[in-house]
């Protein structure tokens, strides 16, 4: 790709930014990436093992995705801002993250966290 | 059909290694993710904006990449890793956003605080002391805000080409489009940084 002096200067310069950035990493963080490394080698020729894996979940999160789409039915207000529609696809997305699932698992704490109002939890602890 | 129409088959008969050549497979794909994995951490991190988030998504596309690809010949590993690593990017972005209007329907606001601020965001994702943060310059963090500003496309372009080092080929691999719409991305994003950051950056 020919480009012209100004624009290699400019990558020149990112690049080398870049590079700094990358060297400047700390300890812990080049310790989690290579604990992270380690978890990724240990699953070497495991994909028939993680399809499975991720399976068992299929009819889970399917169950769950209904589930949170009742609850939210039956708590319907109008909302204070126009919204795009929710769909189930959305809970699905959601649902395939683990940090998701807690907060499905949270569902009912949260459908009374909205009823109760922002003073809600005040008189706990 | 579109520019970015599939170029890109994966789908060759995989033997599995065995014994020594399971131990040498091992031992290439170690020392390629050890070579991938901080710039990989870096170009994640600018693309969601958090540390945390950003080594998730490096170690999903390190364990997807030994799962499904190990048997691959190693010079396609580094087009396939960023190929992951960038759809892991885009799901991140797509659930954020459906998080948000999930939450919208409980009255509350996903991240807690309001709308996004990206220069607040990208004020000091690494946690670095001022005196880091001075040494590093004011130049990166610029650099970070405008790439992160630039349309999805157009990042992934300008951060394999720039910051990567991948060929227009590899990029077009990683970005699973043609190597026509890669050039196209990738100017266009040189042109909208220069103009964001101004001569002075330079």
């Amino acid at each position: 790709m020919n480009e012209s002096p100004e624009n290699e200067r400019f990558t020149e310069r990112a690049q080398r930014l870049f590079d700094d950035s990358v060297e400047r990493l700390d300890a812990a963080t080049l310790s989690s990436l290579n604990r992270g490394r380690h978890r990724a080698l240990a699953e070497l020729g495991t994909a028939g093992v993680a399809r499975g894996h991720w399976m068992r979940w299929v009819p889970a999160t399917g169950v769950a995705a209904a589930a949170l789409a009742t609850v939210m039915m039956m708590n319907a207000r109008p909302p204070d801002v126009v919204q795009e529609p929710v769909s189930a696809a959305d809970f699905e997305m959601l649902l395939d993250d683990d940090d998701e699932l807690e907060m499905l698992e949270d569902l009912e704490f949260y459908s009374w966290l909205d009823l109760a109002g922002p003073s809600a939890g005040d008189d706990v602890g | 059909m579109s520019a970015c129409a599939a170029t890109f088959a994966v789908s060759l008969p995989r033997e599995e290694p065995t014994g020594e050549t399971a131990l040498e497979r091992e031992r290439q794909l170690n020392q390629f993710l050890a070579g991938v994995e901080r710039r990989a951490l870096r170009i994640a991190e600018i693309g969601v904006r958090d540390r945390d988030e950003a080594l998730d998504l490096v170690q999903e596309a390190m364990i997807k990449l030994a799962r499904a690809y190990s048997a691959r010949p190693a010079e396609e590993w580094a087009p396939l890793f960023y190929r992951i690593l960038h759809n892991g990017v885009r799901d991140w972005h797509r659930r954020q956003k459906v998080r948000r209007r999930v939450m919208a329907w409980f009255g509350r606001s996903a991240d807690g605080d309001g709308d996004y601020d990206p220069i607040e965001a990208a004020a000091d994702p690494a946690g670095r002391t001022p005196h880091d943060e001075l040494e590093m310059g004011e130049a990166m963090r610029r650099l970070e805000i405008a790439i992160g500003e630039l349309p999805g496309r157009q990042r992934e372009a300008f951060m394999l080409r720039t910051f990567e080092g991948l060929d227009v080929a590899g990029t077009a691999v990683a970005m699973g489009c043609g190597e026509g719409s890669v050039k196209t991305h990738y100017s266009r994003a040189v042109h909208t940084l220069r103009e964001q950051l101004g001569e002075h950056w330079e």
